[in-house]
């Protein structure tokens, strides 16, 4: 057994009402991969805090190399050689790449700043170091893509970590990571331990060794990963055994009733597209980042204004100018954007009333709300997301991940809209609450509503539409049915090089 | 027997073991604020035994009770992430159109005090409307709306407001009902309705939506603008009440009447808990802060401060409160007790 850099004994912590740990143990031997598992919620996002120096813990002992480790910021903990890849990207946007990887020692003198040659000439031997060929140390951050911008925040982590580093969804914007898997095993190397959190089971079983398993802010286990299966990894995660993890999706029936109908819709990056969505039916979208996937979304959604084209609904011409209209609009159309955080959720409020707000005045009488009747209201519907009851008391602001993702499920499942305009909406949570959805996608459906969901992940999309469309370049390239749905298909129409340019219908 | 019912229940359930606090941040804030007031009337003895008597108190009530008007409107206005700089100006043009307009008789009071309200709300409604669908920041917005309220005041006035107000509003501030200043009895019924539309009715659920997260509440599908627009709306009409209830008081209007109200106004609503960022508060703590810092100004008052020590004071209070009355101190305070518990 290898020594242990980091050792960690009942940490807990509580924010305001809401606690997020009770009790992780874990040791990280040096120079090892170590993976930690859990649904959101499980307290992974706070325990990469409470080692990075962001928030402290209530209770509990941490030790670092053998010696007592309690960092009250992120610079305090860069100075014990812990630093972190953060998911929520911490990078300045409008400054250069070279001086956010140097931060917060831009300067090596205490009070003039360093020339700006010296910057990017220290800047670059660091990009150059961690084998980044194609980010110039002098862009703009702003101007980068995100998966560049993901790559920029690993190295100045990577650059930083003499002891530990931590990765939090490191591949959640990273196409590939085999760039990322590389400068891993050279940084282990060295004898630097590195904490490794993601969903995805096939990278964690390709880069790590061990694995800690939280769940409810409870360490479960510490497991070889080579000695359990995925199953087991599942039922450790949610404390039970894992479902069929999809059913056959259904294609519409010829004759199904036209519940959304876009001609000729030109915005933002959309050029003249056309699409139906029938009652019955998910279909999925597939699309490079920027393709103009967003700008359609909103569009259908009313939170962007089209330039141009006829939009039906329920059989009815609609001007989709705002998300109100877009509701109101024939049978109606429901948008869940990307933003969680920023457009979807009020984090001061109950999710019962985030839930309900739609449809306020069935949770009022004589204009008064009730907590009660609000609690009801939105009960059945969080029961079609599994959202569980105790959950509707609580502030959204305080729940994971997945059950604000719930919640903002929830709440456009509430408005009675027979059409579901959702944007990735299992990107980030973890396979229990995925199977939630996707089950919730399926009822929908099959209670005669349509789906319209965009995916980044290509399994998602094969898995659940009843057919997908690819777009590229602002325009659909392919429709491609159910029967003949690969994974491998959806991605060559997806960089364009579709054999037929095959419109949807 | 009872203890292998519970461990049977919790091992079938798989139930999640992390636990909620039961008193909320809020609740912590109302009790200390009120208990603050009420300290400092009790102490307030030791200087003088007039004070700290029934009688004080209802006085306190009296006065504070204009705060607590306008101060219900900055509360909305701050609930929605913006800032209400024009109520000196509507507490002046609700005074100064009281005095002008009833010109000291009780004749068609039925059709002017919904004048007098409509004039200040159609303030309010164009302050809104530049915040809402102009996009002019707030503070810019309602400080220019303000400036331009209070010259009209003073156009109209020719300088000197002239008039009196209704008898029967004079005689209503200055009565007492069952020994008790009626007025008394208005603040009350307010500070009930008040809290009930802010944190019980639809619409204060709405407006604490889109303070929360404008964004997500337009996604929602809330017509975001519409509620913005009311919000500075009922600000500008409790503003328009609290000057027709001051010209009632002083018998008369004068140009400066609101002037002494902007920032309290302001300070009562953050001291009693509400978020100056917007999106978070509740009526009850701004009350709390509206005697808090009445009862303040009384005490200095009594002493016989000079104006300027007095202000210093008081801003030295506001000062002390907003860093005492943290989420985050409290949040400590129930650790300490949570843990003795």
């Amino acid at each position: 057994m290898r020594e242990g850099v980091l050792q960690t004994s009942a940490l807990s912590k509580r924010y305001g009402a809401t606690v997020a740990l009770s009790d992780v143990s874990l040791t990280i031997a040096q120079g090892e991969v170590h993976a930690i598992l859990g649904e959101n919620g499980a307290g992974k996002s706070t325990l990469v805090k409470i080692l990075s120096g962001v928030v402290r813990s209530n209770s509990g002992g941490m030790t670092l190399a053998g010696e007592a480790y309690d960092p009250h910021s992120i610079s305090r903990a860069r100075e014990r050689g812990v630093a972190t890849a953060f998911q929520e990207l911490s990078l300045i946007p409008n400054m250069t790449v070279g001086e956010n990887l140097l931060l917060p020692r831009a300067s090596r003198r205490s009070f003039w700043p360093d020339s700006r040659s010296s910057i990017l000439h220290r800047s670059a031997d660091v990009l150059r170091e961690w084998q980044v060929a194609d980010i110039a140390p002098d862009a703009i951050v702003e101007d980068l893509s995100l998966a560049e911008r993901q790559r920029v925040e690993i190295t100045r982590a990577l650059s930083h970590a003499s002891r530990l580093l931590i990765l939090d969804e490191p591949t959640a914007a990273l196409p590939d990571p085999e760039w990322l898997f590389e400068q891993i095993r050279r940084l282990t190397a060295r004898g630097v331990a590195v904490m490794y959190i993601s969903h995805r089971l096939g990278e964690v079983r390709e880069i790590c060794e061990r694995a800690t398993v939280l769940r409810n802010g409870q360490t479960i286990d510490t497991v070889d990963l080579s000695g359990v299966d995925d199953d087991g990894i599942f039922a450790m995660m949610v404390g039970r055994s894992p479902d069929s993890a999809f059913s056959e999706p259904v294609a519409a029936r010829p004759d199904a009733e036209v519940i959304v109908d876009v001609r000729g819709l030109s915005v933002g990056k959309v050029r003249s597209l056309d699409l139906s969505l029938k009652a019955g039916e998910i279909v999925g979208l597939a699309a490079l980042e920027g393709q103009g996937q967003q700008d359609l979304f909103r569009a259908l959604g009313g939170a962007a204004r089209p330039g141009d084209g006829k939009i039906t609904v329920g059989g009815q011409a609609a001007t989709l100018g705002s998300p109100r209209r877009a509701l109101r609009a024939g049978a109606g159309i429901a948008f869940v954007p990307e933003e969680r955080k920023t457009e979807g959720i009020f984090a001061n409020l109950t999710a019962a009333s985030n839930i309900a707000l739609p449809e306020i005045s069935r949770a009022s009488h004589a204009g008064i709300v009730y907590a009660g009747l609000e609690k009801n209201v939105s009960r059945e519907v969080a029961s079609k997301v599994a959202l569980s009851p105790r959950y509707l008391g609580f502030n959204v602001g305080s729940l994971s991940g997945g059950n604000q993702q719930k919640v903002l499920l929830a709440r456009a499942l509430i408005t009675g809209a027979k059409c579901l305009v959702l944007f990735d909406p299992a990107r980030g949570v973890d396979v229990g609450t995925k199977q939630s959805i996707y089950a919730m996608m399926r009822d929908f459906v099959a209670g005669g509503g349509t789906i319209l969901f965009y995916s980044s992940e290509l399994s998602e999309l094969v898995h659940l539409s009843s057919r997908c469309l690819v777009m590229y370049g602002g325009r659909l390239v392919a429709d491609v049915a159910r029967e003949e749905l690969t994974e491998e298909r959806l991605l060559a129409a997806a960089h364009g090089h579709s054999h037929e340019m095959k419109v949807a219908v | 027997m009872q203890n292998d019912n519970a461990m049977t229940n919790a091992g079938a359930e798989q139930e999640d073991k992390r636990t909620t606090a039961k008193v909320s941040g809020e609740f912590v804030t109302i009790v200390a604020i009120f208990g603050l007031t009420i300290a400092m009337i009790l102490a307030s003895r030791a200087i003088s035994p007039s004070f700290g008597s029934w009688s004080q108190v209802e006085t306190i009530l009296y006065l504070s009770s204009f705060l607590v008007f306008c101060a219900f409107g900055q509360g909305l206005v701050i609930l929605v992430r913006g800032l209400d700089l024009s109520i000196a100006s509507v507490i002046t043009l609700g005074g100064v159109l009281t005095a002008s307009l009833m010109n000291g008789s009780n004749e068609g009071l039925i059709y002017l005090v919904p004048m007098i309200l409509g004039a200040c709300v159609i303030v309010g409604v164009v302050s809104g409307i530049g915040v809402a669908y102009l996009r002019v920041p707030p503070f810019i917005m309602t400080m220019a709306v303000g400036l331009i309220v209070y010259s009209l005041c003073l156009g109209f006035t020719r300088g000197t407001p002239r008039g009196y107000p209704a008898p029967l509003l004079s005689d209503f501030m200055q009565g007492k009902f069952l020994g008790v200043p009626a007025p008394v009895y208005l603040l009350l019924v307010f500070v009930v309705f008040g809290t009930v539309l802010q944190s019980y009715s639809a619409f204060g659920r709405k407006l604490n939506a889109v303070g929360n997260n404008p964004l997500a509440a337009y996604i929602a599908g809330l017509p975001s603008g519409l509620l913005i627009v009311s919000a500075y709306a009922v600000s500008a009409l409790c503003a328009g009440f609290t000057g027709m209830m001051l010209a009632g008081y002083a018998s008369g209007a004068t140009l400066r009447m609101g002037d002494s109200y902007l920032l309290p106004s302001i300070a009562a609503v953050v001291v009693g808990g509400s978020s100056i960022l917007g999106g978070q508060g509740n009526f009850v703590g701004t009350v709390g802060g509206a005697l808090l810092l009445t009862t303040l100004a009384t005490i200095l008052t009594a002493l016989g401060i000079e104006q300027g020590w007095k202000t210093i004071m008081e801003g030295g209070v506001i000062l002390l409160a907003l860093i005492a009355l943290r989420e985050q101190s409290f949040a400590f305070l129930r650790d300490v007790f949570g843990k003795r518990g």
